[in-house]
């Protein structure tokens, strides 16, 4: 019986993920006291406009970051000048992060929508095109799951990522194509002067550039780990090899060492189907 | 145990078990997504790309629209909210053209006068300008302005 030693490898984030993340967090508290103390009532919406500032750079970074920076990843993952594993480890850290906040986008969009509209939820061009983004994007992390070998996995997922974006412009437009409940744009609208002003548009902009940050962040940390996970899968497939080797040679008593040659107990070696945990 | 040399395994090739399996589940993955698809699109954009007929388009096509229900965007006219003892009657308008509304139900709380609203309902009757409905939604603009600060403030200290 081999025991295998448990090595805790500790993980020092670069300096640089360090600040972004110190930064994100000074910006979002800075953004939730001037979302809820400073900035005041609407004249319409009252204290309800307070979601403004959450609910526009929820959806930002979901929609043009996290897609977005997949779609771009994966494209220069499937171009074979720029191929390399980098690429797919950040689209795929990308969308999860990005699944993530599609789903904030659509939860905080209820809540918003609740006391405004007067509904939860309503099948408009722009809810229903977001919750399609959501799926399509669920099913890349599913894709994902698939067991097979890492370069086919990453083949198959950029292409998968590249058609899911197709509805990011779909929901981006949605509300200008069709008539929608959902309003339309406030800052990037068709003259691109933003509707809203003093402090509130700059809370708004704050809003934007904080959770950016917390995108940057949770992007950086979640690359780490799927760096990690890459290792650990591979040092414990050669672990796991050699304690297989190691039972077939028994009677050769040659445990342990490159008992692959003799091929009596074969179990066939493959690259790694599975990554991760 | 058996002697080693008799078990030996064939090598995963194309087709093997293994791969099949992974194969099926993949087109299951596929069918999955196909079939949400179809359903979103079905359920949602099928029957509302455009969400709403606003009321230009609504007493245009009031022949073919009948008495079957839809929804129609206005703005509420200031002055004809009328609180019923089963919901709220009001006019809702775009432009000159204008159409009475009955409502059942309690309305939003945004609900308000010269406010974009969608109702959702049917006209009373072939041809009638008056629209029945169960059901108000408010649709806010993008425009965000400051109340008047500190014009009004409550014991508490905070300004509504």
């Amino acid at each position: 019986m081999s025991t295998s030693e448990k090595t805790v490898t500790v993980v020092r984030r670069p300096r640089w993920l360090r600040v972004v993340g110190a930064l994100a967090l000074v910006s979002t508290a800075a953004t939730v006291w001037l979302g809820l103390w400073v900035t005041p009532p609407d004249a319409v919406q009252k204290n309800l406009v307070r979601l403004v500032y959450l609910h526009p750079p929820i959806a930002w970074v979901a929609l043009y970051l996290a897609f977005g920076l997949s779609a771009l990843a994966s494209l220069l993952y499937l171009w074979r000048r720029t191929r390399s594993m980098f690429w797919d480890r950040l689209a795929a850290s990308s969308v999860e992060v990005g699944v993530v906040f599609n789903a904030l986008t659509l939860a905080t969009g209820m809540i918003w929508g609740r006391p405004t509209w007067g509904v939860w939820w309503t099948w408009d061009a722009r809810l229903t095109s977001t919750a399609l983004l959501l799926v399509l994007f669920l099913g890349y992390l599913a894709l994902r799951r698939v067991p097979v070998d890492p370069e086919v996995r990453a083949r198959r997922c950029a292409v998968a990522a590249l058609i899911a974006f197709v509805d990011v412009p779909i929901v981006h437009f949605s509300v200008i194509w069709w008539q929608t409940l959902h309003q339309g744009a406030t800052v990037l609208n068709a003259n691109l002067s933003p509707t809203i002003h003093g402090s509130m548009a700059w809370t708004l902009l704050l809003g934007f550039i904080a959770l950016t940050l917390v995108f940057v962040w949770m992007v950086g940390v979640r690359y780490q780990i799927e760096v990690l996970a890459d290792r650990t899968g591979a040092e414990r497939l050669e672990v796991s090899l050699a304690e297989r080797w190691a039972e077939g040679d028994l009677d050769s008593s040659t445990a342990g060492g490159n008992g692959h040659a003799n091929g009596a107990n074969g179990s066939p070696v493959r690259s790694p189907t599975r990554v991760g945990q | 145990m058996t002697d080693a040399s008799t078990i030996e395994r064939p090598p995963p090739l194309q087709g093997s078990p293994t791969t099949r399996r992974t194969r099926r589940r993949l087109w299951f993955v596929a069918a999955v997504l196909v079939g949400a698809l179809v359903f979103l699109l079905v359920e949602g954009l099928g029957s509302s790309l455009d969400y709403f007929d606003t009321v230009d388009q609504a007493l245009a096509h009031r022949a073919t629209l009948g008495t079957s229900t839809f929804r129609l965007e206005g703005v509420v006219v200031p002055g004809t909210i009328r609180r019923t003892a089963v919901g709220t009657n009001f006019t809702v308008s775009e432009g000159v053209e204008q159409v009475a509304v009955h409502n059942v139900g309690s309305p939003p709380e945004l609900f308000q006068q010269n406010i974009p609203v969608v109702v959702v309902g049917h006209f009373s009757r072939v041809g009638s300008e008056l629209f029945l409905s169960n059901q108000i939604m408010v649709k806010h603009s993008a425009n965000y302005i400051a109340a008047h600060p500190g014009r009004v403030k409550a014991p508490n200290g905070s300004v509504r």
